[in-house]
């Protein structure tokens, strides 16, 4: 391959690269912020629900502890109600350890959920009865109210310092967006400056030989004027004129 | 006007910014690819892409007239500050695209004035490439073709004396190829001996070679938020002293002494005024700071202050103090080496103590007129009568750059900077020195400037890299004929 269909051929190849490096960049790119944003919302999602489940867990607990504390009902139901209710917020913690491994909320979360349960611990362990230990609605008003709120404030923090956590990162998403775009406008702008040289190139190297080939050819044959045509590369056109020349030569002579 | 010319031939030097990218690219996955890997790979390809194009099409020329000549070296220079923001911008942090212009106009024209608030922030690809387009800027991005491209004839001839200012051009007594090659071979040895020297001195290989890169272009770009003084290390700021102090000398002149010539630094007259300038302004300075105590001892003071002088005096910017708590009489002494700044033929900007020494030759002349005034005087430097148009030259580039701080002064103010701020930032920037003072001292950064400032300052670089005419030149194309 050489001459004009080179450089034409040459010129689309560039085109069509930057066309696909524009739509693999796009891709890549977009599919990078689909992922980040997906996990945003995963993460957000995740986060309220554990905080939800935290929550309902003391309500749980807070209802069942009423019950033996308070009223003094002593029932089988209560008492799983209030086991079950701790290893629910245990299994919540866990759950939320998981998803952000270093968390001071979560650290003091755990330390007071343990103190909950040496509690539960204390009171499932004393006679229905005698509330030696358990000193009924003063105990639940003073001691037991204070742990479960503080327990509640834990997790309302726990809460409100992931969304904080989530919100930097979404501004961090804005900014990616903006900078995901930058490769692909980059290269939209090459791509410009690329068609606008082809189309340059093309013009000069070979519309314009093309027209004074023709234009020369036509003044030789209207008014015989001499066929001169100036072209600068060694390429088809330059044969097309030379071999023009040599067929007005041989015309030239046959005549003669 | 051969429009297609120009285009071939500003090309080849997008080929060679597209391969200083690649290099950048290796050392980026030499770090275990880091973030910087896939936008400078990504924007190697579009650069030669953009470089190679005119050249399949367009086919060599051996002659080019001044005025092609001319176009190719401006559309060169700004064309390579265009493709240098692609890294930064696909990158992306701190570099918008204003931001991501500036750092690199900044760079190309060795000014060395940053927007990052964390260079420590940049991956070492990307701060490698800062550190090359400072370099590639040094000895001007059209010469550093020039001098690894074949032999092109008239071609290079032209192209070279556009680049190269006339009074550049004064002390090479060689043929265009050759002035090109020792231009490249001063460069290459100078970076190469402070890179090691650096090495020695105590700095990792890759600070090493960066500072040595900044500092031989008299750019200042650093690897550190503290520049040099990070380190804390006196070997290195001897061993930066006199990378700078020689990097703001003639290259011609440079080369005639190692290879023995009679002609070399010791016998120039312009030499021996610079490293007088060097010597007194740095007594001067350390002079300045121990008297008022801001440093407690006499070598601590004359080792600061003889850094900072020099770092400024060659335009390059690297610094082991903030200047901005120095007396007033120190910052003085300190913008005065901003405007004087070092040699022609070097890599500083500035007005070059080339045209101070001239001036003053002009102002005793002009003395001994008044006393005289039949009297014929001729003005020489090294030996060689200075023609009065060179000296008209030489009177208007003074004012012209003296108007443009003013100018610049006057847009800072416009948008709320204050008088410092103001007057030394285009101070700082048409000389291509980096750290002003005020808002823009030696610790601090343009960031906060407003954008409008910001973009002035990357005109001013330019204006000042390309010895003001060479650029203003470009809109006045139409009274060439």
């Amino acid at each position: 391959m050489k001459g004009i269909r080179k450089r034409v051929t040459i010129g689309f190849l560039s085109i069509v690269t930057l066309l696909f490096i524009s739509g693999m960049i796009s891709l890549f790119e977009l599919g990078h912020l689909s992922t980040d944003a997906e996990s945003i919302l995963n993460n957000s999602r995740r986060n309220m629900e554990l905080g939800k489940d935290m929550l309902l867990a003391l309500q749980d607990h807070d209802r069942a502890v009423s019950r033996i504390a308070v009223l003094g009902e002593r029932d089988s139901r209560y008492d799983s109600l209030c086991l079950n209710s701790i290893s629910r917020l245990e299994t919540s913690l866990l759950a939320a350890y998981d998803t952000s491994k270093s968390n001071a909320y979560l650290d003091s979360l755990t330390t007071s959920v343990s103190e909950l349960r040496v509690m539960t611990g204390g009171l499932l362990a004393s006679k229905p009865d005698s509330l030696n230990i358990v000193p009924g609605a003063v105990w639940y008003d003073t001691t037991y109210d204070a742990e479960i709120s503080k327990i509640r404030d834990q997790v309302n923090g726990y809460m409100t310092f992931t969304y904080n956590r989530l919100a930097p990162r979404a501004e961090q998403l804005s900014h990616n967006a903006y900078r995901a775009v930058t490769p692909v406008l980059i290269s939209l702008l090459v791509m410009i400056a690329i068609v606008l040289m082809l189309f340059y190139f093309i013009t000069i190297y070979c519309v314009n030989p093309i027209l004074g080939i023709n234009k020369s050819l036509s003044d030789y044959l209207t008014f015989k004027l001499p066929f001169t045509v100036k072209t600068e590369c060694r390429d088809e056109l330059q044969d097309l004129k030379e071999n023009i020349e040599t067929l007005i030569n041989t015309s030239k002579q046959n005549k003669a | 006007m051969r429009f297609n010319v120009i285009l071939r031939y500003v090309g080849v030097v997008m080929l060679y910014v597209a391969a200083f990218m690649l290099v950048s690219a290796v050392i980026s996955l030499l770090d275990g690819m880091d973030s910087s890997f896939y936008p400078l790979i990504l924007s190697s390809l579009l650069t030669a892409l953009l470089g190679i194009f005119p050249m399949l099409f367009v086919p060599k020329t051996e002659q080019i007239n001044n005025k092609e000549g001319f176009c190719i070296v401006v559309g060169a220079w700004v064309l390579a500050c265009f493709v240098g923001t692609f890294p930064y911008m696909m990158w992306g942090g701190e570099f918008s695209m204003l931001n991501a212009w500036f750092e690199s106009v900044s760079g190309f024209t060795t000014t060395g004035a940053t927007i990052l608030n964390d260079v420590e922030a940049l991956p070492k690809g990307l701060m490698f490439w800062r550190s090359a387009t400072a370099w590639m800027g040094g000895i001007g991005v059209v010469m550093f073709a020039l001098a690894i491209l074949p032999s092109l004839g008239k071609t290079k001839m032209t192209l070279s004396n556009v680049e190269l200012s006339s009074l550049a051009k004064d002390n090479y007594r060689y043929r265009t190829q050759q002035v090109v090659q020792i231009l490249l071979v001063v460069y290459v040895g100078l970076t190469a001996i402070t890179t090691l020297l650096l090495k020695l001195a105590g700095m990792g290989w890759f600070d090493s070679v960066n500072h040595a890169m900044s500092a031989c272009a008299t750019c200042g770009f650093g690897t550190k938020n503290a520049s040099i003084a990070y380190y804390d290390n006196p070997m290195i700021e001897l061993v930066l002293i006199f990378a700078m102090a020689f990097s703001g000398v003639h290259f011609g002149l440079i080369y005639s002494t190692v290879v023995g010539k009679s002609k070399n630094i010791f016998r120039s007259e312009v030499t021996r005024f610079y490293f007088a300038t060097l010597i007194v302004g740095s007594i001067l300075v350390a002079a300045s700071l121990f008297v008022t105590g801001v440093y407690p001892d006499l070598w601590s003071s004359l080792r600061h202050g003889t850094f900072q002088f020099v770092s400024l005096i060659t335009t390059t910017g690297l610094t082991t103090a903030d200047c901005n708590v120095w007396p007033s009489f120190a910052v003085m002494l300190l913008i005065f080496a901003s405007i004087v700044c070092a040699c022609a033929g070097s890599t500083a900007g500035g007005i070059k103590i080339d045209r101070v020494l001239l001036f003053g030759k002009m102002f005793m002349a002009r003395l001994r007129r008044q006393q005289h005034p039949n009297a014929v005087i001729r003005l020489k430097v090294d030996g060689v009568i200075q023609e009065s148009e060179h000296l008209n030259a030489v009177a208007i580039f003074i004012v012209t750059y003296i108007a443009l701080i003013f100018l610049g002064a006057i847009i800072n103010a416009l948008f709320g900077l204050d008088l410092v701020t103001s007057i030394t930032a285009p101070i700082a920037c048409i000389g291509n020195v980096g750290p002003g003072f005020g808002d823009v001292g030696t610790m601090d950064n343009y960031s906060a400037l407003p954008a409008v400032v910001r973009l002035q300052s990357t005109v001013l670089m330019l204006l000042g890299r390309l010895e003001i005419f060479g650029f203003i030149q470009l809109f006045f194309m139409k009274w060439w004929r």
